[in-house]
């Protein structure tokens, strides 16, 4: 087989990570909280995701036009009602509080939509293109990926043209600076966390046609997003979108190298030797830990 | 004077426990639990909540125990109480690996690591062969002595002798030199190694201590229950009922592992068996066969991990210090 095949699917599927990577990323920028229900909140996009293709007949692409607003109001809403109380309590209260949100939705998914996984089977769920004569391409990941650049580069104008994205990353340099420069530093909480969860809802229905759906699906997805965070620089957005596609692609390489089953094990391995030797990530600042 | 009094109590009640409610397996089986749970939570507490180190993973260590003593009583037949001090080997060098890589850092590092290294722990034995992968490890047969090893009695007593190992250590830990560094290193870490504490020493130091106690207890699950696969030992999920078992109680308190584990075992074990739903249903208030009672029925039982959820989700918000920060409040 081709080295270029591992490659381009790997990428394709990275770009998707990267997202949930970069939500994750804004949250702990700004709000300096790692948030534990990540992988959750991706779980819910999937099952978003599969509910308006089976009962309202919406392509899964086209209902991200659905579901970003309502993931959006729903994380906004998680931030002004629970997490927002717990800003200035120690870390680990903090993950805790998202670690119990995470295991409500979780277990709350799993007593209303049982612990079957689900399918989402579109019409091109399966169909690929060749590129170069042998390399093929799936038409579901290369969608993912085109939708992800696009709403990448959306977020990115969002962040540095408008003003709310300013105040955003004003918040994220330095919390109590932006506070006395008249900065709402708790409605940029609320905003950069509902963002979070909007882009990790997106990651979750991007996915959801090539993956199963299941209740417990987050768990790993968080880890990965983790992964992400670290070999980016934790509250680096762009570090978080080039450790995604370092990940998709690793994780390809080693399912078509060694084998599918010690993939996560390689990517857990990298996370902890980013740890030892680059703590601070590939695009963090010096000491930033 | 009243402490030791109160301690002589509660242990002639705990250890004559058993003689009392008799022969029942089933509640000696709920007592094993909650000892066993008591005692991780304990272990625990002395890194995360005496260093301030929250470990995501400790179900590494756990499983570290669980996995090396049947492996190598399968294989070898070796004398239980070795592979157990063999779990501690494993489980101790888990722990240094995990503890190098992680104390030069600080604040959220440590936690994710944690999780890290115990993912990578259990999709190992998954994946690797001689762990027997996904099905797990049945063992047959155990002999230590002259020890009814088919009776639940003796792991009583064994999960009963960690937890007062754990307990005891704890106590002497926290007024000693070791624990008031500790503590210092919890409250301001920056102040602390100015004073001189070698801070990378001394949390690996609670980091071995804490780990290897988990190991013991891993080992004494896997004689005591004989079949033991990643999803029960090494899960992410025990990690986090460990933790919160001390958070309910109270985080760096000697007891509160203790009262976390008196409330939340026998919960989970009402939510488990259903007995909720039997009530509600022999009440009249829920027909059997109505869909309300049917879904009670088939779903309850599943319900008591979203019941944890609710429960940290308001413990963090409205009870930070845990039941035992509550009744010193009012002091």
């Amino acid at each position: 087989m081709s080295f270029l095949q591992p490659l381009i699917s790997g990428i394709l599927t990275g770009g998707v990570y990267a997202l949930a990577g970069i939500g994750m990323s804004l949250v702990f920028g700004v709000m300096n909280i790692s948030n534990f229900a990540h992988g959750d909140l991706m779980m819910l996009g999937m099952y978003l995701a599969f509910f308006s293709f089976t009962l309202l007949h919406i392509d899964p692409y086209i209902s991200l036009v659905l579901i970003i607003p309502i993931a959006f109001m729903f994380g906004y809403m998680m931030e002004k009602v629970f997490i927002n109380r717990v800003i200035h309590h120690p870390h680990q209260n903090q993950i805790l509080l998202t670690v119990g949100l995470g295991l409500i939705m979780s277990n709350t998914a799993l007593l209303a939509f049982t612990s079957d996984p689900k399918i989402l089977t579109t019409t091109y769920s399966s169909s690929a293109f060749n590129l170069f004569g042998d390399i093929s391409v799936s038409v579901p990941l290369l969608l993912s990926f085109l939708i992800t650049c696009l709403i990448t580069v959306i977020l990115y104008l969002f962040l540095s043209k408008t003003a709310t994205g300013m105040a955003l990353r004003a918040t994220s340099q330095n919390r109590e600076a932006a506070q006395l420069m008249g900065i709402n530093v708790a409605k940029m909480s609320a905003i950069a966390f509902g963002i979070g969860t909007a882009l990790a809802a997106t990651a979750g229905a991007l996915i959801a046609p090539t993956y199963y759906i299941h209740p417990l699906a987050g768990h790993s997805f968080l880890l990965k997003a983790f992964t992400i965070c670290v070999l980016g620089g934790l509250g680096s957005v762009v570090g978080a979108g080039v450790g995604g596609i370092i990940i998709g692609v690793v994780e390809a390489m080693s399912s078509t190298y060694l084998s599918s089953d010690w993939k996560d094990v390689i990517v857990f391995v990298i996370f902890l030797a980013v740890l030892l030797f680059r703590p601070q990530g590939l695009f963090g600042k010096k000491g930033g830990q | 004077m009243k402490q030791i009094a109160f301690i002589a109590v509660l242990a002639a009640i705990a250890i004559a426990l058993p003689l009392v409610i008799g022969e029942s397996p089933y509640f000696i089986g709920i007592l094993i639990s909650l000892l066993m749970m008591a005692a991780l939570s304990s272990a625990w507490n002395i890194l995360g909540g005496y260093a301030g180190q929250y470990s995501f993973g400790h179900a590494a260590y756990f499983g570290a125990g669980a996995y090396t003593t049947l492996i190598l009583l399968t294989l070898y037949n070796l004398n239980p109480l070795l592979c157990m001090a063999m779990g501690i080997v494993v489980a101790s060098i888990i722990a240094l690996i995990t503890g190098s890589i992680v104390f030069r850092l600080r604040g959220h590092y440590f936690g994710l690591a944690s999780i890290a290294v115990a993912e990578v722990v259990r999709l190992s034995v998954l994946n690797f062969e001689f762990t027997g992968g996904a099905q797990g490890i049945l063992l047959s047969d155990v002999v230590l002595w002259d020890l009814d090893l088919n009776s639940k009695i003796p792991f009583y007593y064994g999960m009963l002798l960690v937890l007062a190992v754990t307990l005891a250590i704890t106590a002497y830990l926290r007024k000693s030199k070791t624990g008031y560094y500790l503590q210092a290193i919890r409250e301001d870490q920056d102040a602390a190694s100015s004073l001189g504490i070698n801070i990378s020493f001394y949390k690996n130091k609670a980091l071995l201590i804490s780990a290897a106690l988990t190991s013991v207890l891993g080992s004494l699950y896997g004689l005591y229950i004989r079949f033991i696969d990643t999803s029960a030992v090494l899960d992410l999920r025990l990690s986090i009922e460990i933790i919160l078992t001390a958070i309910i109680g109270g985080v760096g308190t000697l007891w509160g592992p203790v009262v976390g584990a008196l409330l939340l075992v026998p919960l989970a074990e009402v939510l488990r068996s259903n007995v909720l739903g039997d009530i509600l249903i022999k009440a009249g208030l829920v027909s059997e066969t109505s869909g309300v009672g049917m879904f009670l029925k088939d779903n309850l039982a599943h319900a008591h991990v979203l019941v944890y959820g609710i429960i940290t989700v308001l413990c963090i918000l409205y009870l930070p210090k845990g039941v035992l920060g509550l009744f010193r409040r009012k002091k």
